[in-house]
């Protein structure tokens, strides 16, 4: 997985960060599994995953002194550990001491070059250099003292014995280095098959992730299993900060640095010592292109420095992995994003043709037969008919009315409202509006005031006229029947004011606050009063639409309130412009 | 305007409309025809010679549009437009394209008729020659250029009788702002509708009693404007 990448990367520099994605997207386990395998067989060494970060570079030195390093370390230090292979050393070179001593003394100076070559080969194998250094001079020491002449003595009497003797010295030294290169290649490639392994298996859980909730759980338990390290995830937040996981391990230290760091791209990396445990925390973001998701703080222990590199690498290799599963995530859900809005703009548009055509042709028939009904003089000459007939027409226009609304409402979603400006008189939009809501403004006074010059207004009449509709209705819904509604127009600097004003319940500054929300109703009147709280959202988008905008103010709760819709004016006086 | 019985032509693919329609026609002394297709209406309005034609814009087989350009290459007939859009931009086009007036679903049978007696009075009026055209307290004697309100003869400028000549002409039926500005005005002023709304404000103040609840010259909003045949009490049924 890991070298088909590296392949695809280095074939194809250019390639686009979001083919490539796509690219591997596009994989099955099964290839997956024959590239993994691959790797393996290859003993392709995991310091060949692409590098695009140079930072990481210059923190740890090149890539392969960090692995020779690894390989080397034990070699060359002692640690309280290494006592007891030495001792077991030893007592091999003791073993085949005692053994050569019960044979046959000729045999046995005949086997002593090789016999002592057993005790260095299996300290080298399994123990290392030291414990096999020390087994080849221990070796040419017991070699000496107990089988070469003269007896129980470190001298040597025959020159031809010296040099064989010092001959054995070094066959022992070299195959003890040799031997013991073996084992730490060895132990070096098991390491690597390992580390493979898991990366493959963390690349398998990111195939799997589709949401990157699941990518962070991915994170945390890769990080916990491969490293056998304390993680913690912070999430970034809508206002830009990082939230502190809910439980961990993470120190104060850790918390308080992250908390003064801003979630966005390109924030720095840290390495943050924790002072009364000495442990190192590594502190990466976890990004896309576009976003931070989150920060990953990982504690990386208190080894030595090449511990920390190594362990530092481990973590950047998974936190590349994770990056680009980020980016395929992103683009899936810029997918979904635009599959859902298609499906939402279809439903809209299914809807707006059944409200449009479904509802109003029945509703037509019914306003037609009604008013055919009622024309006839057989209906018209009995009251109590006349009524059911009037009542039926009346419902009609109600029941027109919501569908209008919602007409208007699907209109504004759908694509925004696009007006139809035209130059038009005030006055005609206003008589307009009161008159399509004479039945609906029935049971209240209506105060129709015009000052003298007004200017014309640039706007889509349609919407206004819509816009006023809805501030009247809403008028008459608060008010009490048989009060006032006073609906005035002035001109004030270059603009037009609509003004509606009621002598009813009023409004309160809380709700004054959300009445721009759709579907806003308060609570106050949710049980009295019905409604879908549409009205003044429709009327405060068209409004807008037309470069005006809409205002309500209230002297308070139980004195009426005054809804305002201010339009751009004409420039010109309107009595300058005509005539002969 | 009973010349003998008006023969009105309904094409609409939905029976109860047409149902009610029919009611409603027949019970003011029209004899109607029906089609239930664009194919069929075109077909009964060659042959049958209908005086009217009330054309519904959604059938199944052709645009509405599509039998108005039809008709129109051939006919002079008064044509009336049944939308359910209430889209100024497609009744503009329509008007322009020969409909001579629309109503827009839902509406009231009386307002359908007071359009389809305003078309018919309008078709009839070439070949009568009638020139005095009232208009509730209004009458307008295209011949004479005279205009009285209430029997009080008014005095207009040059520009509003003309406006008040257009629309009286067309009494009861829309006509559209593009049609007034070309006819009143020339040059490059015919392309500003500020003039227009100017010249109606300045009308209106001669001919309504309440200039700014007007009740004679209407404005039809983003489409033009209608004087209306006679003083109309409150909501019609």
């Amino acid at each position: 997985m890991l070298i088909l990448r590296v392949g695809v990367l280095r074939r194809d520099q250019e390639l686009p960060g979001r083919d490539l994605v796509a690219a591997v997207c596009g994989r099955n386990d099964d290839h997956l599994m024959s590239c993994t395998t691959k790797a393996i067989s290859l003993n392709s060494h995991l310091s060949v995953i692409p590098k695009p970060a140079k930072a990481r570079a210059k923190l740890l030195g090149s890539k392969f002194d960090v692995s020779e390093l690894d390989g080397k370390r034990p070699s060359h230090r002692f640690r309280p550990g290494d006592v007891p292979p030495l001792l077991m050393s030893l007592l091999c070179v003791g073993l085949v001491t005692a053994v050569l001593f019960v044979l046959d003394h000729k045999l046995a100076l005949n086997l002593v070059p090789v016999a002592y070559l057993i005790p260095v080969i299996i300290a080298a194998t399994q123990w290392g250099i030291w414990p096999a250094t020390l087994a080849s001079v221990a070796g040419t020491a017991a070699a000496d003292f107990f089988f070469l002449p003269p007896f129980y003595s470190f001298q040597v009497d025959d020159p031809q014995e010296a040099v064989d003797l010092m001959l054995f010295l070094v066959v022992a030294l070299v195959s003890s280095n040799l031997a013991s290169r073996l084992r730490r290649e060895t132990e070096a490639l098991r390491q690597r098959e390992k580390e493979i392994q898991q990366l493959y298996e963390f690349s398998r859980r990111l195939a799997a992730c589709f949401t990157v909730s699941d990518l962070i759980s991915a994170i945390q338990n890769y990080l916990s299993r491969a490293l056998g390290q304390q993680a913690a995830f912070f999430a970034a937040m809508a206002d830009g900060h990082f939230e502190p996981p809910k439980s961990g391990p993470v120190p104060k230290v850790v918390q308080e640095r992250v908390a003064s760091m801003v979630a966005k791209i390109g924030v720095a990396a840290h390495v943050i010592v924790d002072e009364p445990t000495q442990n190192v925390w590594l502190v990466r973001a976890v990004c896309s292109e576009t976003t931070v998701h989150g920060l990953v703080a990982v504690n990386i222990g208190s080894g030595s420095r090449e511990v920390v590199d190594s362990r530092t690498r481990q973590v950047e290799d998974i936190l590349e992995e994770v990056s680009l599963t980020l980016q395929r995530l992103d683009i899936e859900r810029a997918m979904e994003d635009a599959r859902l809005h298609l499906q939402a703009q279809l439903l809209r548009d299914a809807f707006h043709g059944t409200l449009s055509h479904e509802l109003r042709s029945p509703l037509a028939a019914i306003r037609g037969s009604a008013s055919v009904l009622d024309s006839m003089p057989l209906i018209r000459g009995d009251d109590r008919i006349h009524s059911l007939v009037e009542a039926i027409s009346d419902e009609v226009a109600d029941l027109d009315g919501f569908i209008q609304n919602l007409l208007s409402a699907t209109r504004v979603t759908a694509s925004g409202v696009n007006p139809r400006l035209e130059w038009a008189d005030p006055r005609d939009i206003v008589d307009a509006a009161i008159q399509r809501r004479e039945r609906r403004l029935s049971a209240h006074k209506i105060e129709i005031e015009f000052a003298e010059d007004l200017p014309l207004v640039n706007v889509d009449s349609g919407l206004i006229e819509e816009s006023l509709g809805q501030l009247l209705e809403n008028a008459a819904k608060y008010s009490p029947s048989g009060s006032t509604i006073s609906v005035r127009t002035r001109a004030e600097r270059g603009r037009v004011i609509l003004s509606v004003s009621d002598q009813g319940v009023g409004i309160t500054p809380d709700e004054q606050r959300q009445l721009g929300r759709r579907s806003f109703r308060s609570h106050r009147h949710q049980a009295t009063i019905p409604g879908s709280g549409l009205g003044f959202w429709i009327a405060s988008t068209f409004v807008r639409a037309n470069g005006g905008t809409i205002d309500i103010s209230s002297r308070g709760q139980g004195l009426g309130a005054t809804a305002s819709i201010a339009l751009p004016g004409s420039r010109t006086e309107a009595s300058g412009l005509t005539d002969e | 305007m009973n010349k003998s019985t008006n023969v009105v032509l309904l094409i609409d693919d939905e029976p109860k409309i047409r149902r009610f329609l029919r009611a409603g026609f027949e019970l003011h002394g029209f004899s109607v025809l029906e089609a239930e297709n664009a194919a069929e209406g075109l077909k009964a309005a060659t042959f049958n010679a209908p005086d009217l034609i009330i054309l519904d814009l959604d059938l199944p087989d052709l645009h509405g549009t599509e039998v108005l350009e039809g008709l129109r290459s051939w006919s002079n007939v008064p044509v009336i437009i049944l939308s359910v859009v209430s889209n100024e931009d497609e009744k503009v086009r329509l008007l322009q394209s020969g409909a001579d007036d629309y109503v827009v679903k839902p509406f009231g049978m009386a307002e359908l008729l007071a359009r389809a007696e305003a078309a018919l009075r309008r078709y009839f009026k070439t070949a009568t020659e009638n020139p005095v055209v009232m208009a509730g307290p209004l009458s307008v004697d295209l011949v004479g250029r005279t205009v009285s309100l209430n029997e009080n003869q008014i005095r207009l400028t040059r520009k509003e009788y003309r406006l008040l000549h257009i629309l009286a002409m067309h009494v009861g039926l829309v006509v559209t702002h593009d049609q007034l500005l070309r006819e009143i005005w020339s040059g490059n002023q015919r392309d500003n509708i500020q003039y227009l709304r100017i010249l109606v404000r300045k009308l209106r103040q001669k001919i309504e009693t309440d200039p700014n609840h007007p009740r004679l010259l209407v404005t039809e909003s983003g489409v033009g404007y209608r004087l209306q045949a006679r003083l109309e009490n409150g909501l019609e049924g």
